[in-house]
């Protein structure tokens, strides 16, 4: 479904990206882990198209990426749910899941609505409101919700349990299982044990710009065990 | 003296309503595309130009004011966008240098062409209105009816439809709109050229009034520009507010004050406004 073939990304003066190759199947959820700074976001970034200096191959559903604006990959299925800055904070909660709804569902909106409050009760409760205003937590369910209700055919989560309470870890887990189980590919990142076991089939470790190890849910027995794994980098 | 303090404050609604058209389209554009439009003006002087040339073609004014708007939209949007491409990803400052070039260029094109004369039309409805102890001509009614209609219109729009949600979502995160699909390049299309309509619609408009010369538009953006920043930049209500109470203070203080006075006036008004309600330069939407 994703063939990322020698991904390079430059920010700046620096190379942060440094040659990555990875593949995502159908049906899979893949894991980045890794410190702060390694290259993980800028890596979804660049399959995304919104990083502006990258080279390499970004293959999707069979055809080549290269040169697509990010809405033209996003019409061709790929969803993207960034950390930060996820939502547009001067609009409603409805609005913002309804921006990306108008593109692919054209005047067919309920339904995209209504799978987002299906998953996060909490949103339909506070659908008028300025998604600004929301709580940290709230943003990042609006964030997925948002993501998932456009039932793109792969999804990339940037640290969706980052800030979060056991409890909405819990419900943001479930909410990316079901759709997995549904159909949906994913490409994470994250460091929550929970999320990483319970979700995903493959897991990379990143570090300084490169993938330094392939592992498997059960390589993991402890969450100091991964913990370690993703503290320690390059061997 | 109240006949005279009532027939200016009408004639405030006028300029106030017309003023609206032009700064709404120039705060859309800072707060989309952060671009700083010096042209705006000259799209209100083309505006002008565009009506009477359909005009002296079709002699229907509705027909020509339609025909006007439209093609100030075309022309301006094509080349505000021909400007703003290459700079898009540069200085903020590149691109308003571009536009106050493109300004002069306008107004020496129109010079040469057209001729620095005065182009006049008589009002296309003669009718008269009785406002309690005035007589007012029905044409200024229509004019300060259709700016209010169109900027409530364009209200409903940015809240509503598709391309205003689309509009406001990539002023505030360009990148994350374009992640969920909108057409980025496409927005930005149609905010130019209905930017720039706005603007000719508010020449054609007033082109019985004021008539159109070169360099009419000149006047006309210092009060935008005003307008723009006492209401907040990308603010489009606090434009179309804003550009009511410059119109009134405009035309009544035209009774009491020589008009070089009553410009220091505005802008202490402007400065007082500022400082009480400072809201930084938002470089949103702001319905």
């Amino acid at each position: 479904m994703l063939d990322v073939q020698d991904l390079h990304a430059y920010y700046g003066s620096s190379h942060v990206v440094q040659g990555v190759s990875f593949s995502v199947e159908r049906g899979e959820a893949v894991a980045l882990m890794g410190r702060n700074g390694v290259g993980k976001t800028s890596t979804l970034k660049s399959i995304m198209g919104l990083e502006t200096r990258t080279l390499g191959s970004v293959r999707f559903d069979g055809s080549s990426l290269f040169g697509a604006a990010p809405h033209s990959r996003a019409a061709r299925g790929l969803g993207y749910v960034p950390e930060e800055r996820a939502v547009f904070p001067e609009m409603t909660v409805e609005e913002n899941i309804r921006i990306g709804a108008l593109v692919q569902f054209g005047s067919d909106q309920r339904a995209c609505l209504d799978r987002a409050y299906a998953l996060f009760p909490i949103l339909k409760e506070r659908r008028q409101q300025m998604a600004g205003t929301l709580s940290g937590g709230q943003q990042k369910m609006l964030a997925l919700a948002r993501g998932l209700a456009l039932q793109p055919k792969l999804l990339m989560v940037d640290e969706p349990s980052e800030g979060l309470m056991p409890a909405n870890v819990e419900l943001i887990t479930n909410a990316l299982l079901s759709a997995t189980q549904a159909g949906l590919t994913v490409l994470v990142v994250d460091s929550s044990f929970d999320l990483l076991r319970q979700l995903c089939t493959r897991l990379y470790a990143m570090d300084r710009g490169v993938l330094v190890g392939s592992y498997q849910p059960a390589d993991f027995a402890t969450p100091d065990d991964l913990a370690a794994t993703i503290l320690s980098g390059r061997a | 003296m109240p006949e005279q303090i009532l027939l200016q404050a009408l004639n405030g609604l006028v300029v106030g309503s017309s003023l609206a058209l032009v700064a709404a389209g120039l705060a859309l554009l800072f707060g989309v595309l952060h671009i700083i439009n010096f042209a705006q003006g000259d799209f209100f002087m083309l505006g002008g130009y565009a009506v009477w040339f359909a005009l002296s073609v079709t002699q229907n004014y509705l027909l020509a004011m339609v025909v006007g708007t439209v093609l100030v939209a075309i022309l301006g949007g094509a080349l505000l966008s021909a400007i703003c491409w290459p700079l898009l990803q540069k200085s903020p400052v590149l691109i308003l240098l571009a536009t106050l070039g493109a300004s002069l260029i306008l107004q020496q094109v129109a010079t040469n062409y057209l001729g620095g004369d005065t182009k006049m039309v008589p009002f296309p409805v003669t009718a008269n209105l009785t406002i309690g102890p005035i007589v007012y001509p029905f044409y200024y009614v229509l004019v300060v009816a259709t700016g209010m209609g169109v900027l409530t219109l364009g209200y409903f729009a940015l809240r509503y439809t598709r391309y205003g949600i689309w509009l406001r979502a990539v002023a505030q995160n360009r990148p994350m709109a374009a992640a969920l699909g909108v057409p980025v390049p496409r927005v930005y299309l149609v905010t130019l050229a209905v930017c720039s309509g706005l603007a000719g619609m508010a020449g054609g408009l007033l082109l019985p009034l004021y008539s159109v010369y070169p360099t009419v538009g000149n006047d006309v953006i210092l009060n935008a520009f005003i307008v723009v920043v006492a209401g907040g930049l990308g603010n489009f209500r606090g434009a179309a507010i804003i550009s009511l109470l410059v119109g009134e203070v405009l035309s009544i203080g035209s009774l009491f004050l020589m008009p070089n006075v009553l410009k220091v006036v505005l802008f202490a008004l402007v400065i007082v406004l500022l400082v009480v309600r400072s809201r930084g330069t938002h470089s949103l939407v702001r319905l």
